[in-house]
C-alpha cells in the first residue's frame, strides 16, 4: 500500500460510500474502512431513502437488479386510537416516474450493493490499484499532529491521508474524540428505533398491500403506536417482507417506560392494534433490530462539521430531519457524503487541506437543501414533538372519524358539531386552535 | 401473530464470533454507580436487547453478549456508568444484520 492516501473515509454506510464513489470518479486515492464484515452488516434504518440523488451516483440504477426493495408509490399517514385507524392516503402514478423519489431499502443489502458500485468505480479510475475498501477494521483513533488530523490508527496499524471523512454513524465516537461533539450526548434529542422484518409469501404481500411490480407502500402511525411515549410507528413494504417499527424519543422512554413496560413491549403493543394485526397476519418475524437515531432537533448537531483535516458526513453529524412529511436521514447522508468528497477533491487541486479550505464543505452544505430544510423545519420538529400530537390529536381524529363514518337510524348531527364534540371529549378547543396555528406555521 | 418474547426476538439476530469462548466486552458498566447513585436505572427498561437486568434486590446486572450495538444505553445513562465502544471485529461480539 502507498504511504499516504488523499483521503480516508471512516465508515461504509451511505455517507461513506457516496463520498467514495465521488472520490473514485475524481481520480483520488482513498481508503474506506468499514468495521462490519461487509458494508451494511452493521447498519439499520427504517428505511426509506428519499429523493433522487442516487440516480446521479448510479445512473439508470432501476434498469439493473439494484439493491433496493421497492420504490415508493403509495403513502399513508395513520392516526390510531385504541380501536380505530384514520388515514390520510395518497397513491399516484407520478411516483412511477424514474428516477424514483423514494426507495424502500434494507441496509444490509443496499449498502452492500452500493459498495459494489464503489469497487467498480475504483476499477475504472486512474488509480485502480491505490484505492481500497477494507472491511472488518475498527478505527480506534484519529491521528492528530499539531492539531490536525493526518490519519487513522487501528490496532497496531496506522494509515495516513491528507484528510479524513468521518462517516461513522450516529454513535459518533470519533467525532467526539476530535472534539466536534461533547463526550456525553444527552438523551433529549436522540431516539431509539426498534424494528422487525416480517416475511410473507410475495404474492400475499403484493395482494394485501395492493403493490404492482416493484411499487411499495410507506405508512407512518401516530397515537396508539407509541403508547404515550413521544414518537411514532412505521411500516414499509419490502420485496417479500415488511419493516415495521417504532422510533421513540430516548428521554421520553426514560420517563415513561418501566420494568413492566419495556421498549420492546411497546412494539408488541403497536402490533396488537387490530388495524395493524390485519396487515401482519400470517407473517413470520425473521429479524429483530434496533438502532439509535437523532431526532432532527438542531440542538443535537455537532459544534461544527469540519476541523483541520476532518469532515463529518451523515449521521456522524446528526444530519436527520423528521418534518412530518418524511423522515430524512439517508438522503442527507448521501448529499453530505458527496459534498464532503467534492470539497476534498477541490482541496487536493489547490494543494491546501487546511481548515480554511475545508470550511467550503460547510458552505456547500449550508447552500444545499439539507441545511436549508433542517433550519426551516425546526418548528415542525418541535410541533411534531408536542405532547398533544401523539396523545390527544389521534384520539380527536378517530373520535371524529367514528361519528362521521357511522350511519345509523337516528338524526345525524352536522359535521362541525361532530368535530366540536370530538375535540371536547379528548382536548379543548383552545388547545386545538393553538396546535393548529403552530402546525400551519411550521409545515 | 403470537406475541414474541425478547428471547425469541433476539433468536432472530445473527452475531459474529459466536464460537469465541471468551469474547472481549465492548461496553463496560460500572454497576456500582447504577446501584448507589441512580434513581431510575432506566437501562433496565430502555435497552432493546435486555442486556441490563434487575435482580430481586433491585441491583443492576449487565451482559454484553446479546448487545445489538444500537447505542441506546450510551445516551440513556445520565450518571456516567456506561463506557461504550464498538466491538473488536476479531475478538469481540456484535451483530451481523441479514436485513438491517
Amino acid at each position: 500500500m502507498d504511504d499516504k492516501f488523499d483521503c480516508i473515509i471512516v465508515g461504509g454506510g451511505i455517507a461513506g460510500l457516496s463520498a467514495a464513489l465521488t472520490l473514485a470518479r475524481s481520480n483520488m486515492k482513498f481508503l474506506l474502512v468499514e468495521r462490519g464484515e461487509f458494508s451494511g452488516a452493521k447498519n439499520v434504518s427504517g428505511g426509506v431513502l428519499w429523493g433522487s440523488r442516487l440516480a446521479d451516483l448510479v445512473p439508470d440504477y432501476w434498469q439493473e437488479e439494484a439493491g433496493f426493495e421497492r420504490y415508493v408509490r403509495h403513502r399513508r399517514l395513520t392516526f390510531l386510537d385504541d380501536q380505530s385507524a384514520f388515514s390520510i392516503d395518497f397513491k399516484s402514478d407520478h411516483f412511477n416516474e424514474q428516477p424514483y423519489k423514494g426507495l424502500i431499502v434494507l441496509r444490509s443489502k443496499f449498502d452492500n450493493w452500493l459498495a459494489g458500485k464503489v469497487e467498480e468505480a475504483i476499477a475504472e479510475s486512474s488509480y485502480p490499484e491505490d484505492s481500497f475498501i477494507a472491511t472488518n477494521i475498527l478505527v480506534d483513533t484519529i491521528i492528530m499532529e499539531s492539531g490536525r488530523a493526518v490519519g487513522i490508527r487501528t490496532g497496531e496499524e496506522e494509515f495516513h491521508a491528507d484528510v479524513v471523512i468521518i462517516a461513522e454513524g450516529v454513535n459518533n465516537l470519533l467525532t467526539r474524540q476530535v472534539g466536534l461533539q461533547d463526550n456525553y450526548v444527552p438523551a433529549d434529542y436522540m431516539a431509539t428505533g426498534v424494528k422487525e422484518i416480517i416475511r410473507f409469501d410475495q404474492n400475499v404481500l403484493e395482494d394485501r398491500f395492493q403493490l404492482d411490480g416493484n411499487s411499495g407502500l410507506t405508512n407512518e402511525f401516530i397515537g396508539f403506536a407509541s403508547d404515550g411515549v413521544e414518537g411514532g410507528g412505521f411500516l414499509y413494504t419490502n420485496k417479500d417482507s415488511v419493516s415495521i417499527g417504532l422510533v421513540l424519543n430516548l428521554k421520553s422512554m426514560r420517563e415513561n417506560l418501566s420494568q413492566d413496560r419495556k421498549v420492546y413491549d411497546i412494539l408488541s403493543h403497536f402490533k396488537s392494534h387490530s388495524a395493524v394485526k390485519d396487515m401482519l397476519r400470517g407473517g413470520e418475524v425473521v429479524e429483530y433490530s434496533a438502532h439509535v437515531v437523532s431526532t432532527g432537533d438542531q440542538r443535537a448537531l455537532p459544534r461544527e462539521l469540519y476541523t483541520d483535516g476532518v469532515l463529518l458526513a451523515g449521521e456522524s453529524a446528526n444530519l436527520l430531519l423528521n418534518s412530518g412529511k418524511a423522515i430524512q436521514g439517508m438522503d442527507y447522508a448521501m448529499e453530505s457524503g458527496i459534498l464532503a468528497a467534492e470539497t476534498v477533491a477541490e482541496a487536493k487541486a489547490k494543494g491546501d487541506f487546511s481548515k480554511n479550505t475545508l470550511k467550503e464543505y460547510r458552505k456547500k452544505l449550508d447552500d444545499s437543501y439539507v441545511m436549508k430544510d433542517l433550519r426551516n423545519f425546526q418548528s415542525a420538529v418541535q410541533f411534531l414533538h408536542s405532547h398533544e400530537m401523539f396523545t390527544s390529536v389521534p384520539k380527536v381524529v378517530n373520535e371524529f372519524g367514528r361519528s362521521f363514518f357511522t350511519v345509523d337510524n337516528k338524526p345525524t348531527p352536522k359535521t362541525p358539531a361532530m368535530l366540536k364534540d370530538a375535540v371536547s371529549k379528548h382536548s379543548s378547543l383552545w388547545n386545538m386552535i393553538k396546535l393548529g396555528i403552530k402546525g400551519a406555521r411550521s409545515l | 401473530m403470537k406475541k414474541m418474547s425478547i428471547a425469541e426476538r433476539l433468536g432472530t439476530v445473527s452475531y459474529v464470533n459466536q464460537g469465541l469462548s471468551e469474547a472481549k466486552p465492548h461496553i463496560l458498566v460500572e454497576t456500582d454507580i447504577c446501584n448507589t447513585k441512580c434513581d431510575h436505572k432506566c437501562t433496565t427498561y430502555v435497552c432493546p436487547a435486555n442486556c441490563y437486568t434487575l435482580d430481586e434486590i433491585g441491583h443492576v446486572h449487565f451482559q454484553f453478549e446479546d448487545c445489538i450495538e444500537c447505542g441506546t444505553c450510551m445516551y440513556a445513562c445520565d450518571k456516567g456508568a456506561v463506557s461504550w465502544s464498538y466491538p473488536d471485529p476479531e475478538r469481540g461480539r456484535g451483530v451481523k444484520w441479514n436485513f438491517g
